[in-house]
């Protein structure tokens, strides 16, 4: 007679491989997985790249000036500025300032008047309701107003006035953000997408397994084996968290690849996914995956359907994306807030990306309160599983 | 062996409680080793269920179910690890291939190594699967798909065998395979139950029938005898003669 135990191992053995079988071979499932994993870095690249082109450059405005030779210093100034003339627009942006149309009439009494210090009416032209144009002709009246100044500052000063008169209040803005805010933003992103990622890439194989299972007539041929239903849910849950925890992987390896190709330091971040940052947050998102898993799970075998399974379970997703936000708009974070999953994770993220220290027991009492509801989850569904509910269900 | 006795079922409607379904109402019988029993039943008549119950899914109001002794609500695990079962309603796990099919339930029932190996090899054998074997199951044909799933069933070689209607589907030549591996079983002393809608079949094949009807016996005896019970010269008409009075001739 062989050992209890033996039988066990055997059982289990073929029952996970078995649902790995499946869930390999399920090129749909797969590719969600794996979507989610290569849209990420991507994402996050694009993002970035746009952020640091708003923040730190001044591109170019092409602007078509006429009677720009009645006003060489005035266009010079411009070109100081980045306002260049719209003759010079490269070939690829030509047709973008063209619609924009961007015109500053310079007239041609423009050195008479100069000189003989009669005011000059410049007109600019373009559609202001544009919110592209907008930025430009900003720059444009800045620089003007800079330029107008600067020349009535001179004149008063040959007059013998001092300047500081025109300026009796001065108004001092210190910005406390710290140079990486924008950085935050990214990174902060990156955490919510991780718990998304945890969430999403073990679905389409969590239902396959189980709300398909029993749309394929397979799950009664199941039930009626001499195996406890306790081993068939755990080996489904090894299964869908598996693939969970690969996309989760993916995601942290080629992020961590792709930022080296966009050049954060120009708004003053450095972005630190460096191998222990990596497992940390690996460390931090097992036991969601785990989770994430025995919640689908757990609903996926309770519908009748496996359309009704991909839509309830659908709505399961909301929570990664809704728990993260409501708690960053939070002012006072109840304690009890630490301890849930999801929210106790998201909070340790949030405070490793803005680089403060690890709190370890933070770490430690949210993973356990995950890993014991999710062990909960896993015996009530065991559970369900020999009730004839769900027997009769199966026709 | 299997024994019924006295199992009793309803389906309560929460809702609306006149809807309430008497699905069996004191079914006992006994299927013997070495003896190919045929269960026969009008649609609705409770097979699937006592089936169901048998093997541990349902748990039934009143009276209980044995296999070699081992109480089905008891010790469902040790009795479903004597029980090969060809259920109802089948499926197959479309991206495994029939041997991985076959393999999977094989260490469902503990075997593993050699033992498992030879086990596989020799059911594929029986059942001629030899091409079929490696290719996966999709698109596989009903006869087919049967083949494979009386595979997963037999390949554990167990002492009690249940077919839910086993031969549907099936062509001539699967047919006779399948009455020669149930013939062979029941000459090595393995007990057989049976349930179809083909008389000639249980007539040929079964050495006792059971009759069920309104989820209770209705009739039991040799095809021989059911036929002399009803005073008709072949089981069909005994068949329908026998669920078609209230009482039933006999219990």
């Amino acid at each position: 007679m062989m050992s209890n135990l033996t039988r066990d191992l055997i059982q289990l053995k073929a029952l996970v491989l078995k649902e790995y079988r499946e869930a390999f071979r399920d090129k749909r499932a797969l590719m969600v997985a794996l979507m989610m994993a290569i849209l990420a870095p991507i994402g996050i690249m694009m993002i970035s790249k746009i952020m640091i082109e708003k923040l730190v450059d001044e591109p170019p405005v092409y602007v078509k000036f006429s009677g720009a030779e009645y006003a060489p210093q005035l266009i010079k100034h411009f070109a100081d500025n980045n306002l260049l003339a719209f003759v010079d627009v490269p070939a690829d942006e030509k047709s973008t300032w063209q619609q924009r149309s961007i015109t500053l009439n310079i007239p041609a009494n423009y050195a008479a008047d100069m000189a003989a210090g009669k005011p000059i009416q410049l007109h600019l032209q373009a559609d202001f309701t544009d919110k592209a144009v907008q930025p430009p002709v900003r720059r444009i009246n800045n620089a003007l107003r800079a330029f107008s100044l600067s020349i009535g500052y001179k004149r008063l000063l040959l007059r013998g006035v001092d300047i500081r008169l025109l300026n009796p209040l001065e108004l001092v803005e210190q910005d406390t953000a710290k140079p990486d805010a924008t950085f935050m933003l990214i990174s902060m992103m990156l955490g919510l997408y991780l718990m998304l990622a945890a969430f999403m890439s073990g679905l389409s194989v969590a239902i396959d397994s189980s709300a398909g299972e029993r749309e394929r007539n397979v799950l009664e041929m199941l039930l009626c084996q001499p195996v406890s239903t306790l081993k068939i849910v755990l080996a489904k849950l090894i299964s869908a968290s598996t693939i969970s925890v690969i996309g989760v992987l993916l995601i942290l390896l080629l992020t961590s690849v792709s930022v080296g190709f966009v050049d954060l330091t120009k708004i003053g971040a450095t972005f630190s996914l460096d191998l222990s940052t990596a497992a940390i947050l690996l460390l931090l998102l097992l036991p969601i995956c785990f989770f994430a898993s025995a919640c689908q799970l757990f609903v996926a075998f309770q519908t009748k359907s496996f359309k009704e399974a991909q839509s309830t379970v659908g709505m399961l997703i909301g929570i990664p994306a809704f728990i993260p936000f409501v708690i960053s708009m939070m002012d006072d974070r109840p304690q009890w807030l630490n301890w849930l999953p999801i929210a106790g994770q998201s909070m340790i993220i949030e405070k490793i990306f803005k680089g403060v220290e690890l709190d370890w027991l933070a770490v430690f009492t949210t993973s356990s309160v995950t890993i014991v509801i999710t062990v909960a989850l896993i015996l009530a569904l065991a559970k369900k599983l020999k009730s004839e509910k769900v027997v009769m269900a199966l026709s | 062996m299997i024994e019924v006795n006295n199992l009793h079922k309803s389906f309560i409607d929460k809702k609306n409680k006149k809807n309430t379904v008497k699905a069996l109402d004191g079914l006992s019988f006994t299927a013997n080793d070495g003896e190919i029993t045929g269960i026969l039943g009008p649609n609705g008549a409770g097979k699937t269920t006592c089936l169901r119950t048998l093997y541990g899914l349902l748990c039934a109001d009143e009276g209980f179910a044995t296999i070699d002794g081992i109480s089905v609500t008891e010790k469902p695990l040790a009795a479903r690890a004597k029980l090969g079962i060809f259920p109802d309603k089948f499926g197959l796990y479309e991206r495994l291939t029939a041997y991985e099919q076959i393999d999977y339930f094989a260490s469902l029932h503990g075997m593993s190594g050699q033992v498992k190996k030879q086990a596989i090899e020799q059911v594929i054998q029986d059942l001629d699967l030899g091409e079929l074997a490696h290719r996966k199951t999709v698109g596989f044909s009903q006869g087919q798909r049967m083949k494979i799933t009386l595979a997963q069933a037999l390949v554990h070689q167990p002492q009690n065998f249940v077919l839910d209607e086993p031969t549907r589907g099936l062509d001539v030549m699967s047919t006779r395979i399948l009455r020669n591996h149930l013939a062979k079983f029941k000459a090595k002393g393995h007990c057989i139950l049976f349930s179809s809608h083909v008389m000639q079949e249980v007539a040929a094949l079964c050495d006792r029938v059971i009759i069920v009807a309104n989820g209770k016996l209705a009739a039991q005896g040799t095809p021989q005898e059911l036929c002399e019970l009803a005073g008709e010269s072949n089981l069909e008409e005994a068949f329908v003669k026998l669920i078609g009075s209230d009482e039933g001739v006999a219990a």
